[in-house]
């Protein structure tokens, strides 16, 4: 019995906690008259559908298409940089890798908002701002390498070095051991990892606004940015973009929910 | 020749070549991005010398031109306040959820797992919908609080200078929880289950048993929390974009917005690259004590 009273109130927390995403959902189905009505209605009576009218005039298959651009590009990146270095620091322990270890950390937790003014005056004098996408996809690899390689490096000390051994007496090269035994044992958790950092970068926010000047390039957080504008009264449409923006990202985190938590508690405190 | 070629493919050249990749990717991108910041705050960066390479020293002038602005402080003091009150209620909400998704029942780390849905979101996005719940006229906040009787009148969360801050505050706190206790449930995990029975066989009732045994088996998680917590907390920049863009007049600007709003709105780039050098000291300093103490833990 007790156990159900736990899991009653535990339903409720995660309904007053949730409450946010309730609310922006229901706005997105309440017609625009409905939204302003005071006190608010917390079911909508009378559902709308305005997904495809704001999916077209708001140009987000342009939007979105940018993110997802910029989401590719920079999980490519970190996967190809970060899972070499965090094999190489799962395998090797002496006083050069732990500095290499202790640099990366470093580089983590610098804030993009801080690291946005020296990247855009130094891109822009070597001239890959005329590139801009390509740029923010540069600047949003170095801010996520460091955590994918934390991540994958606790996958990577679960794998028994004895297999690696075995393949080396074999006559494997240790670019072959490395690339046919490690990386497929290691695979969920190099994927899981790369499904986090491809979450992260399909919302990069700062360095898509200070890099971004055109607009037929700007990714979707940008988008709804300009649509919120400073006298903004379109909620209505501003929670059907938000909507149709996230519920993609919601929907793989669901399904992946229980690898993404346990990944991210693996790496986080080690 | 062949000796090096040797070492790079069977030697642990080879392991030095994977971590030095990726090391030679963050010095080109991360670090040197950093160092060439602090050689901007002693120059002078404007619209104009923006994309030459020389540009004139000037010594302290932006540091003193910045610590004489009547912004200055304020901003300061509102970074600090928004750290301490967006750590003190992540963690204590946070640890109350840990304690309790610690209990065994149907479906409870499913349900624990659901409260990191609000984490994984752009920022930005959770931004355009605090907006619309905080919003004075028809916000669903003023309504629940009014129908609470706990104020009479409309609040305006973010038009109002005494009170923006704290609405993003709010927020950000939001926003933290799910990672606070995601942490902090690993944390609680890892203390010893007999440990409990025993202190209930002795009668220690359950206050006693959480005062005595649980915090301070938690000090090196709550202290690796805290410090992680302070660094995300300084990362937060899309909420004060979205929500108040620092608004009205100062009233909820913060360091890291501050600096982004002098170098991208005002073109103002030495002093905004003179604000991000200070941040970033203080956030490098931060992790280094984080980096530090559990390292530490490990040899212990």
């Amino acid at each position: 019995m007790k156990r159900y009273i736990l899991l009653a109130l535990a339903l409720l927390f995660l309904a007053v906690y949730l409450f946010p995403l309730y609310w922006m959902y229901l706005t997105a189905f309440k017609p625009s008259t409905e939204t302003f009505v005071y006190p608010p209605t917390f079911w909508p009576g009378n559902p709308q559908f305005n997904f495809v009218d704001v999916f077209v005039s708001k140009k987000m298959s342009s939007y979105l298409w940018n993110s997802l651009v910029i989401a590719i590009g920079t999980t490519a990146i970190a996967a190809f940089f970060g899972t070499g270095c965090a094999y190489a620091l799962a395998r090797v322990r002496n006083i050069g890798m732990d500095i290499v270890l202790f640099l990366i950390l470093m580089m983590q937790v610098l804030p993009s908002s801080l690291m946005a003014t020296p990247i855009f005056v130094l891109f822009n004098q070597v001239g890959l701002i005329t590139t801009p996408r390509l740029a923010v996809v540069l600047a949003q690899a170095a801010k996520v390498l460091p955590l994918f390689i934390v991540l994958t490096r606790t996958s990577f000390m679960q794998i028994p070095k004895e297999l690696e051994e075995a393949a080396r007496v074999d006559g494997a090269t240790r670019l072959g051991a490395f690339l046919r035994i490690a990386v497929p044992l290691a695979r969920n958790g190099i994927l899981v990892t790369s499904v986090l950092i491809f979450l992260q970068s399909f919302g990069e926010y700062v360095y898509s606004r200070s890099m971004i000047s055109e607009e037929s390039l700007q990714t979707a957080t940008v988008g709804l940015m300009n649509f919120m504008g400073p006298n903004t009264t379109d909620w209505n449409g501003i929670m059907t973009y938000s909507v149709i923006y996230v519920t993609p990202i919601l929907l793989v985190f669901v399904l992946l929910q229980r690898k993404i938590v346990s990944g991210l508690t693996a790496g986080a405190l080690k | 020749m062949s000796a090096l070629f040797r070492t790079l493919r069977d030697g642990h050249g080879f392991d030095a070549t994977l971590a030095l990749l990726a090391l030679a990717y963050l010095l080109v991108f991360s670090a040197f991005p950093l160092i060439y910041n602090i050689l901007m705050s002693f120059q002078e960066v404007d619209m104009f010398s923006l994309a030459s390479l020389v540009r004139p020293f000037v010594g302290l002038a932006n540091y003193k031109s910045l610590f004489a602005s009547p912004d200055f402080w304020p901003v300061i003091w509102n970074t600090v306040v928004f750290v301490g009150l967006c750590i003190i209620f992540q963690l204590g909400i946070g640890f109350g959820l840990a304690l309790f998704f610690q209990q065994d029942f149907p479906g409870g780390s499913f349900l624990r797992g659901l409260f990191l849905a609000a984490w994984i979101m752009p920022a930005l996005v959770a931004g355009a919908v605090w907006k619309w719940i905080f919003a004075g006229d028809f916000g669903v906040l003023n309504y629940l609080l009014q129908s609470a009787g706990l104020i009479n009148d409309k609040v305006f969360w973010l038009s109002n200078p005494q009170i923006s801050l704290y609405s993003v505050v709010i927020a950000n706190i939001w926003l933290g929880i799910p990672f606070n206790m995601i942490l902090l449930s690993v944390g609680l995990v890892g203390i010893p289950k007999d440990m409990y029975e025993a202190a209930a066989l002795d009668g220690a009732n359950a206050w006693q048993r959480f005062w005595h045994m649980t915090l301070p088996m938690m000090r090196s998680t709550i202290g690796a929390v805290v410090s992680l917590g302070i660094i995300f907390t300084l990362q937060q920049f899309d909420l004060f974009a979205s929500l108040t863009q620092g608004g009205p007049a100062n009233a909820s600007n913060v360091a890291q917005y501050w600096s982004w709003q002098l170098s991208f709105q005002i073109y103002d780039i030495a002093s905004g690259s003179a604000v991000s050098c200070l941040m970033l000291g203080f956030v490098i300093v931060v992790a280094v004590i984080y980096v530090r103490s559990t390292r530490h833990e490990h040899r212990a």
